[in-house]
């Protein structure tokens, strides 16, 4: 316990030397402001700003990208509020009862409740990331090469059952991820797989450019297609957070903080499940269930706490498992990468004080959001209403150098141009994103663990389903893919309830 | 404060519609070029050496996980076509849930497509920089700001100007000279 105390006070004299306070500052506000905008999501935010940090020693560029996602998360319910749009899809369920609260003329008052929300969501996560990362850390030096492609495994199928409604789109997206992290020269023979005699295709396809062109390129074209919709006008009442409000749901913020967390550290599930799964939780439990939807104070709170601790929590499997619980945590991961940083099992032996510069990063991010939440409501309203016309130019040449500055190869424009298209054509045929991206960062991971597990095994595949650990992920894969056959979810569920039902009825 | 109120500005709503279902004539489609697409893949995979030589076994095999995704994504094709036809595919003139994307939609993603693709594809690289971009802002903002009406379009086109040449000079210091990013 001294230890980690120890660590964490390292962890924040580390990061809060030099002109990090300055950083986090800036990179806060773009966060919320590209959080903020329709159209403009923190998966986006996070990818464009990995370019910004290039040069940057590699603590304070983590520390500029995990304030850009903090932030971008918590903006999104800016516009929900006062617009009735989500900036990003993770507030969605913000907009269910944050709009209603400003049609009542209460914006300010929702803003207050989304600030403090918000801001104790990702205390609660990152005090769990604090808490149970070291530990899940070092378990998961255990894991071998046939856990971990049933842990890659694992990630690709959850995130194709929960993430976009259809389960079979979902498993797709992810096989399509998988495929496409296959493209280039392969680690045993150096062959180039799929490259056609290409040699820009020899050296596979930029995980970020792929990134910008999914995430940039189609939601510029996403943002372009369509008609513009009314939005409010606003007067902002206050925007202070309420001590009552808080200390009355105090259970509620306690609920979606750990549902938030949990959700979050599940394989690239991410922040709008983990806000929907909390307001849906709040919804059961709360004794004015009849408000929901129609300015429920306690509705807005389990959303945006929810979608807020799921942000620390993403980042657990990430450096737990080098799996990321999210888009943005992907694209979070591919930083790291970038910066010579290698999360995962390992992390827990090399670098332990890592761990803990990420809670002090996270905390820090937390308290200057804090601060912009109370201040930054006028001008943020005003930026919201910049017209797509001259905002989508502006971030489509964004993307641009974004792809272009890794490698400094034209060729990477292309591919973020392609992966755009192409993402934007599998969006509108209402295949998930998620799934695609978690595919394109784990198909390194499944595929050199299965060859590795086969040529240890000599080709048995027996001991990717006997090893303890292995049999219980496989397990939970084949559960998984059950449950999403038709009919087959319903009759889990009878089951389960005659058994325990069963069970309940049976004599001590 | 009101929802409705006519004078209030426009925002669009990227989201809007995401949840609306697809219908199963395109998921036909699309399942035909996955399976397409998932087999084309599984053919390349088998045509891969297998350097049994090397390895003793050929269980590193380069085509091996390819292979792998490109068949499940045929068989999950199959599946999802198989769906859309029980869902009514080749039912004649059955509209399904679709929304119709209106005319006006589909000109304004050409346009867009077409120009970032001109941007991306052919005026970067070619062009100085913050030129290409000018230009490239200047045509985006000017041209979908046209359909406005004459009443303020010569404001609007000075504005697009400026943003344009605003935007190639900002990318220029902040990426180049401030965070020493190379630019194309």
């Amino acid at each position: 316990m001294l230890d980690a105390l120890g660590m964490l006070g390292a962890g924040f004299a580390h990061v809060l030397q030099g002109g990090a306070a300055f950083h986090a500052l800036w990179a806060t506000l773009v966060g919320i402001v590209i959080g903020a905008l329709p159209g403009l999501t923190a998966t986006m935010g996070v990818a464009l700003l990995t370019t910004l940090t290039f040069s940057m020693d590699h603590s304070v560029a983590l520390l500029v990208l995990v304030c850009v996602y903090v932030g971008a998360i918590y903006g999104g319910s800016r516009s929900a509020i006062l617009l009735n749009i989500p900036g990003t899809p993770a507030s969605a369920a913000s907009t269910l009862d944050g709009y209603p609260l400003a049609r009542q003329g209460l914006a300010g008052r929702a803003m207050g409740i989304s600030t403090s929300g918000s801001w104790l969501g990702t205390l609660f996560g990152t005090l769990c990331l604090a808490l149970f990362a070291p530990v899940i850390g070092e378990y998961a030096l255990e894991f071998q090469s046939y856990e971990m492609f049933w842990v890659a495994m694992f990630g690709i199928v959850i995130a194709g059952s929960l993430s976009g409604g259809d389960p079979l789109k979902g498993y797709i997206a992810g096989f399509l991820g998988l495929f496409v992290a296959t493209i280039g020269q392969e680690a045993n023979h150096a062959y180039p797989r799929f490259a056609f005699g290409s040699t820009d295709l020899a050296g596979g396809l930029g995980l970020l450019p792929v990134l910008v062109g999914v995430f940039g390129v189609a939601e510029v074209l996403s943002a372009m297609r369509g008609p513009a919709v009314r939005a409010v006008s606003s007067k902002i009442d206050s925007v202070i957070p309420r001590l009552r409000d808080v200390l009355q749901y105090w259970r509620t913020i306690l609920r979606s903080g750990a549902i938030g967390t949990f959700i979050g550290a599940m394989p690239g599930l991410g922040e709008d499940i983990a806000a929907w799964t909390s307001y849906a939780a709040a919804k059961r439990a709360s004794r004015e269930a009849e408000r929901f939807g129609k300015g429920s104070i306690e509705g807005l709170m389990a959303a945006e706490t929810g979608e807020s601790a799921c942000v620390p929590g993403a980042i657990i499997p990430v450096l737990t498992l080098a799996v990321p619980g999210s888009a943005p945590a992907a694209v979070l991961m591919a930083a790291m990468m970038i910066h010579g940083l290698n999360p995962g099992p390992m992390l827990a032996i090399t670098t332990p004080e890592f761990i803990y510069q990420i809670v002090a990063m996270l905390i820090v991010a937390d308290m200057v959001k804090l601060f912009y939440g109370l201040i930054l409501v006028r001008p943020l309203l005003w930026v919201l209403l910049i017209p797509r016309e001259r905002l989508m130019p502006v971030v489509f040449v964004l993307c641009c150098v974004g792809a272009f500055a890794i490698t400094s190869r034209l060729f990477d424009v292309w591919v973020m141009l392609g992966a755009g298209l192409v993402g934007f054509v599998l969006r509108e045929l209402r295949f998930p994103m998620a799934p695609l991206v978690l595919g394109i960062v784990l198909g390194d991971l499944l595929d050199k663990n299965l060859l590795r597990g086969l040529v240890l095994s000599g080709g048995d595949v027996t001991p990717f389903f006997t090893r303890p650990i292995s049999a219980v992920l496989a397990g939970l894969v084949a559960l998984m893919l059950l449950m999403s056959v038709p009919g087959v979810n319903a009759r889990l569920a009878r089951g389960a309830r005659g058994l325990f039902g069963a069970l309940r009825r049976r004599p001590a | 404060m009101s929802g409705s109120d006519p004078a209030a500005p426009e925002v669009h709503s990227p989201f809007a519609g995401e949840r609306a279902p697809v219908s199963p004539r395109a998921d036909l489609l699309a399942a035909a070029v996955l399976l397409a697409f998932g087999l084309a893949v599984l053919a390349l995979s088998l045509r891969m050496p297998t350097f049994a030589e090397q390895s003793g076994t050929g269980l590193t095999a380069p085509g091996i996980v390819p292979g792998f995704h490109g068949t499940v994504i045929a068989l999950l094709a199959l599946v999802l076509g198989l769906r859309a036809v029980r869902r009514g595919a080749l039912r004649g003139g059955a509209p399904g849930p679709a929304r119709a994307p209106r005319r006006q939609d589909a000109l304004r993603l050409s346009a867009a497509a077409a120009l970032g693709t001109l941007y991306a594809g052919f005026l970067v690289g070619r062009l100085p920089f913050w030129l290409a971009t000018a230009l490239f802002v200047f045509a985006f903002t000017a041209g979908f700001e046209w359909p406005r009406g004459p009443a303020g379009r010569g404001r609007r086109l000075a504005e697009a100007a400026a943003l344009g040449l605003g935007t190639g000079w900002a990318v220029q210091l902040v990426f180049e000279d401030l965070f020493l990013v190379r630019l194309p």
